[in-house]
């Protein structure tokens, strides 16, 4: 018996054109108790309609919401043991902030003894004791959310839901907030699930990550696996850079693999799967790939190209190079000091390089 | 020398004349009336003939009547005090009633959805676009029809029929401008529907109830053609009785009455607005 499992979950909503959407379609996630699950994808692919019928402000067309084992069928939000950090905070403009976090335990039947002293300890853990008086619009987009946070918090629930609550703040800030929250997760142990389209922040936060498309779960695993072994070409593409070839298995000689593509390209890659006659589709990530030097590199392990572009983004170089065939492929070159990049500047011509070790292989649909 | 001739521009000084000409188009009429309500001379207001307090002491019973010419153009205190007082028991009783039911209406129309949701929205602002008269005579017909009395029970439930628009309008305003996640947040800490709206949705759409009230107010207690109709013999409202009065010609009398009207609507406008941009 899981913790909170989310079963076949179903959700369809109508336009006003009459269409329907499939905000959720057959979403199965057993979610682990303590854990931070981020739910990952792009915009319109259903991470809010989730949140939502978690909290219960929408409920589902199909399937079932178990935590621990009982349905939340016909529970209302109000009767959920969760809580919801919105997009927006949605902290009550009316009541200072003390108010603001006391609602709960007010709601609950907490005397004011009792809640003034969890109130004073809920803001001492999200830095903001003294600002009790104060009212939300007095405080700044970092200091509201953490007013939010303390809020949900102070009620000690079961799941903390997290609605994109970083996107509204600025960079320095979000990134600061990004290792609070992963630090306040793991000192309240309060399972979290939070919602991001922000791929790096997902890989940064989680212990566990969920990628969703177009209301379908595309995988859900381990930072470290969605990232270096993604389930499917969406994945791949989403959750940091690839570059993708699919081709189909000509050779196999112990678990050296070569791949030919449509255009004639032949890649080696090692596996323990896939025989000869199987499509699959190659991620080369772009950290794995270099410039080869004159002479090196073995059979099947590189792709002749010109240089298109060179950007320099700090430590690292990104070089997009023009493979042929209309592809470009991208990889990360290490920055030298100015004189030493000839080799990456425009137009010129270059080998890409890679170990067969580092290539991941996805089946081909239908393949 | 020619500095002053240098600084005159053409543009803002004719905004400047047509500005003070729209003002002066607007608060001519009132001041004139502020002006009569002053003067002395009780035929003819129009020539000047001395300051006087009189015409406000008639009004108040503070001065006796000096002749009897005067006597026959102005009413008893005592007359005066009874339509007042019926003015504003209706005005008082009809905004009430329509705050209470604007205002819930407003809420289930915005907050649930149901069949026939926008025609019922386009029926309830209907009564603001029917002319006053045709309202006026469909509702005799139908206090006669269903064997009212007329009298001021009748005007108060004839007000609340129109005014309860109006007070769905302005509320509907403002929870449109509602950030809806507040009540969800709300029922998210543990609140019922019956306390989220209690500490959290009243509080929010307080300025537009207050708003919607305070216009009701104003509207009832200078409706003169709705009531015209509905008003029984002993429930005159002020504005039927002034319109009385002024059969009789346009005297003294009746500008003082007008200027303390104009002075009341002023102080509840005002009130209304301290209590719109008071800090939440
Ligand atoms: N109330 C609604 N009515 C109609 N369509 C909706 C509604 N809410 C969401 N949708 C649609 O459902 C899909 C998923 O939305 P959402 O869960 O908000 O996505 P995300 O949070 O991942 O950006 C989108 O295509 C969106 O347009
Ligand atoms: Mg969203």
């Amino acid at each position: 018996m899981g913790f909170l499992q989310i079963a076949s979950a179903h959700k369809a909503y109508h336009t006003p054109e009459g269409a329907q959407v499939r905000a959720l379609d057959d979403v199965t996630i057993d979610v682990r108790n303590n854990e931070f699950l981020t739910l990952l994808g792009p915009s319109g692919c259903g991470k809010t309609t989730l949140l939502k019928c978690i909290a219960g402000f929408e409920d589902l067309d199909g399937g079932d919401l178990l935590l621990e084992g009982r349905s939340l069928k016909g529970v209302p939000a109000h009767r959920r043991p969760f809580n919801t950090v919105f997009q927006n905070y949605a902290l009550f403009p009316h009541m200072t902030i003390a108010q603001n976090i006391g609602y709960g335990l007010d709601v609950a039947g907490v005397r004011k003894p009792e809640r003034d002293r969890r109130v004073g300890e809920a803001l001492e853990m999200v830095g903001l004791s003294g600002f009790d008086s104060r009212r939300p619009a007095q405080l700044s987009g970092g200091q509201q959310q953490r007013v939010a946070l303390a809020r949900s918090l102070v009620l000690k629930p079961r799941v903390l839901l997290l609605d994109e609550p970083l996107s509204a703040l600025d960079r320095k800030m979000r990134e600061t907030m990004q290792i609070e929250l992963k630090n306040l997760q793991h000192s309240v142990g309060i399972t979290f699930i939070f919602v991001t389209h922000d791929q790096e922040e997902a890989l940064a936060m989680s212990d566990r990550i969920a990628v969703l498309s177009n209301g379908r779960l595309q995988q859900i695993g381990r930072s470290t696996e969605v990232y270096d072994t993604p389930a499917n070409e969406f994945v791949a593409n989403f959750v940091g850079t690839s570059n993708l070839f699919t081709g189909r298995v000509t050779e196999r000689n112990d678990r050296l693999l070569t791949i030919e593509t449509a255009n004639g390209r032949r890649l080696a890659a090692r596996s323990d799967g896939f025989a000869v006659g199987d499509g699959v589709t190659l991620v080369l990530r772009p950290e794995h790939l270099r410039i080869a030097e004159p002479g090196e590199g073995g059979a099947g392990c590189t792709i002749e190209g010109t240089v298109k572009d060179a950007v320099f983004v700090g430590s690292i170089v990104h070089v997009h190079v023009d493979v042929g065939f209309g592809r470009t492929a991208i990889l990360h070159h290490r920055h030298e000091r100015a004189g030493a990049s000839a080799a990456v500047a425009p137009g010129a011509s270059v080998r890409i390089a890679y170990s067969p070790e580092s290539v991941h292989l996805i089946a081909a649909a239908g393949g | 020398m020619f500095r002053g001739f240098k600084t005159f521009r053409l543009w803002p000084t004719l905004f400047n004349a047509y500005g003070f000409l729209f003002l002066a188009f607007l608060y001519l009429p009132l001041g004139l009336i502020l002006l009569y309500s002053f003067n002395a001379n009780p035929i003819n207001m129009a020539v000047w003939t001395g300051f006087t307090l009189d015409w406000y002491a008639t009004i108040f019973g503070g001065a006796g009547v000096k002749g009897s010419f005067d006597a026959a153009f102005t009413e008893a205190p005592e007359r005066i005090f009874a339509v007042v007082k019926n003015s504003f028991l209706v005005a008082v009783s009809a905004a009430t009633i329509s705050t209470v039911i604007g205002t819930v209406t407003a809420i289930a129309l915005a907050r649930y959805r149901f069949v026939g949701k926008r025609f019922y929205q386009a029926l309830l602002i209907l009564p603001m676009l029917v002319p006053d008269i045709v309202l006026g005579i469909a509702l005799l017909v139908f206090f006669v029809g269903a064997g009212f009395q007329l009298s001021l029970l009748t005007i108060i439930i004839g007000h609340v029929t129109f005014l309860s628009s109006y007070v769905f309008v302005v509320v509907s305003t403002r929870l449109a401008g509602m950030d809806t996640t507040l009540e969800q947040a709300s029922a998210d800490l543990g609140a019922g529907p019956l306390t989220t709206f209690r500490r959290v949705t009243l509080p929010q759409i307080m300025p537009g109830v207050v708003g919607g009230f305070l216009l009701a107010f104003i509207i009832s207690l200078d409706d003169v053609v709705i009531t015209y109709f509905i008003a029984g013999v002993g429930s005159q409202t002020l504005p039927l009785f002034i319109l009385a009065m002024m059969r009789r010609g346009l005297r003294p009398q009746i500008t003082a009455l007008a200027v303390l009207i104009i002075l009341f609507s002023f102080v509840v406008a005002t009130v209304g607005l301290l209590l719109r941009n008071r800090k939440p």
